[in-house]
This record gives C-alpha cells, sequence and structure tokens, in this order.
C-alpha cells in the first residue's frame, strides 16, 4: 500500500513540474507571464539603449522587465522604480524576481517617464552581457 | 459665436522629411513643435516651448524621439481634471500617445494663451505655452488641489517673453 502511495505521489510530482520550471528567459518571448511591453502600452517595439521588452503586467512598474536584442537574445534585466516611492521611507521593494542569471555590471539612471511608468522614476539596468555588447541594443 | 477646432492626426513621418528648423512657416504650413527626448530618456521636452501666432495658423506637433511616446494634451478640466488653462471659449485637444514620427495637428482660433503638457512626461516638466494673436488674460491661478507640479511653472516661458521673441526654443 505503501508503494502505491508512494508511486502516486511521484506521478503527481511529475506533472507538477512543467509549471514549477523556471520560465524561459534566455531568447525571445521569454515564458510564463511576460507581455510584449509594446503590446501593453503605446511604446516603441525596439527602445534605443534598451531593446525589446517583455513584463509580467502584474509586476509594474518595478518589474522586471526582460530586454533583448534584435536578434532576441536577453541582454538585461531593468527595473523601473519610481522617484516618489524611493524617497518614500515607508515603501520598499522586496524580493523582486531576477531570471536572467549571471549580471556582468549594473546601471542605475534616472528616466523622465513613458507610458506604463508614467513619473519620472529610476532605470536599474542588471546587464547580462558584457559592457562592449551593450551595443547589440544601441540606437541608430 | 462659438470657435472651431481642426485636428488632424497622420501616422508616419515622411511628410516632414527635408524640413529645416526653426523657420518663419510659408502661407498655409503648420509651424511645428518638437517632441524630443536624449538617449536615456532622462530628459524630455517640447522645441519650442514657447510660440506666438496669429488666429486659424496651424500648429503641428512631431515626435522626434526615436524611444519614447509622447502627448501633445490641453490644459482642460476634461483632459485628467487638469485646471484651465487655455482660453474659455476654446476646445480642449488631446492626442493620445504619438510614436516616433507620428504627427498631431490643431488650428487654434480664439485668441488668447495655451497651455499644455506630455501625459506621461508633465511631472518631468514637459510643457509648453502657445499664445494665440492677444493673449488677453493670463491662465488662472489654480486651487491647491490642482496646483501644478513647481517644475511645470518654472518650464513656462513668460508671456511677455513669447510676445517678444516669438518663438521661445528650450534652452
Amino acid at each position: 500500500m505503501k508503494m502505491r502511495f508512494a508511486a502516486a505521489a511521484i506521478g503527481i510530482a511529475a506533472l507538477a513540474m512543467p509549471a514549477l520550471a523556471a520560465d524561459q528567459v534566455e531568447k525571445a518571448p521569454p515564458s510564463g507571464a511576460y507581455k510584449k511591453v509594446s503590446e501593453l502600452v503605446k511604446l516603441p517595439d525596439f527602445l534605443p539603449g534598451l531593446g525589446q521588452l517583455y513584463v509580467d503586467p502584474k509586476t509594474l512598474p518595478a518589474g522586471p522587465f526582460l530586454a533583448y536584442d534584435h536578434e532576441g537574445r536577453l541582454v538585461s534585466t531593468v527595473y523601473m522604480l519610481p522617484i516618489e516611492d524611493l524617497s518614500n521611507k515607508d515603501k520598499r521593494f522586496d524580493d523582486l524576481a531576477s531570471p536572467g542569471g549571471k549580471v556582468d555590471h549594473v546601471d542605475v539612471y534616472f528616466n523622465a517617464g513613458h507610458p506604463g511608468v508614467e513619473k519620472p522614476h529610476v532605470h536599474v539596468v542588471l546587464w547580462h552581457v558584457p559592457k562592449a555588447d551593450e551595443t547589440r541594443v544601441a540606437g541608430k | 459665436m462659438m470657435p472651431s477646432r481642426r485636428h488632424i492626426l497622420r501616422i508616419g513621418g515622411g511628410l516632414l522629411a527635408g524640413h529645416a528648423f526653426p523657420r518663419l512657416p510659408l502661407a498655409g504650413e503648420p509651424v511645428e513643435i518638437r517632441m524630443q527626448g536624449n538617449a536615456d530618456g532622462s530628459q524630455v521636452w517640447f522645441d519650442p516651448v514657447g510660440l506666438h501666432v496669429e488666429p486659424d495658423q496651424a500648429i503641428r506637433w512631431v515626435n522626434h524621439d526615436p524611444g519614447n511616446s509622447h502627448t501633445t494634451t490641453a490644459y482642460h478640466p476634461k483632459n485628467f481634471d487638469h485646471p484651465l488653462r487655455i482660453p474659455e471659449r476654446a476646445d480642449p485637444w488631446n492626442s493620445d500617445y504619438l510614436l516616433p514620427n507620428e504627427t498631431f495637428s490643431v488650428t487654434l482660433e480664439v485668441e488668447g494663451v495655451y497651455d499644455f503638457f506630455c501625459i506621461p512626461h508633465e511631472h518631468a516638466g514637459m510643457v509648453g505655452r502657445i499664445i494665440v494673436g492677444s493673449p488677453g488674460r493670463p491662465p488662472p491661478s489654480t486651487s491647491a488641489a490642482q496646483a501644478l507640479p513647481e517644475v511645470v511653472l518654472q518650464t513656462f516661458p513668460s508671456i511677455d517673453e513669447i510676445m517678444h521673441r516669438g518663438v521661445v526654443r528650450r534652452t
């Protein structure tokens, strides 16, 4: 009897594995709940300096936003943190997901706003590629 | 007589190829206001930020920012409960989001001062002012509930400066 329960438990666990597995994010489009930003709000499909962005709408405004180059390769993970929240002592951004893997370097800079995050905010960019490869998402 | 307003939304930037800027428009040509931003999106602006035109002059906003969307939206209670900062008899406008190279045009007929803003960038000071004909009364002061961000008030060129210079470029 114990053996039968054990087999059933293993079977259920195996069925649950795909749901528990991490999202595929290395190539666009990422799996899971991520949506293309340009299909959620009216923004250019490819943003010079960032690339093509995907986000799980439930995580707005902070993200993570996953940024891809013209070949659909992940180049960075971006968090967008409103200035008014950063200056609010009662506001925190905890446990933000970071599905992109190894980080080569990080950029932090001010952004005036855009559809989706309509107030001045900070971009925190976790680059997954070397500095020299940032050109893969540079403006023309 | 109730004034009328005409606005045209065009998609695509081919119409604008070869336009020098700034220059006086030829008869019947719209005056252009550029929507711009720097490479990392940290700065955004209208250029010119102040403009004096005669009644019936067409105004055309063009998004020249390759990395962002912008709007031109009149300060008016019909636009997200913003304070009235256009002539009382004038109709408000709102372009909605313009992608790069998209344009939006209005022809303003009622004389007075028109203040406008960009929806996602008002708090970054992306606003502008057009004076049509004689400025008349300045925009009314706003209640505390409708107070504008300080950066907005600092960005509007003064009426005197616009009347004196005609075109106030972003500095």
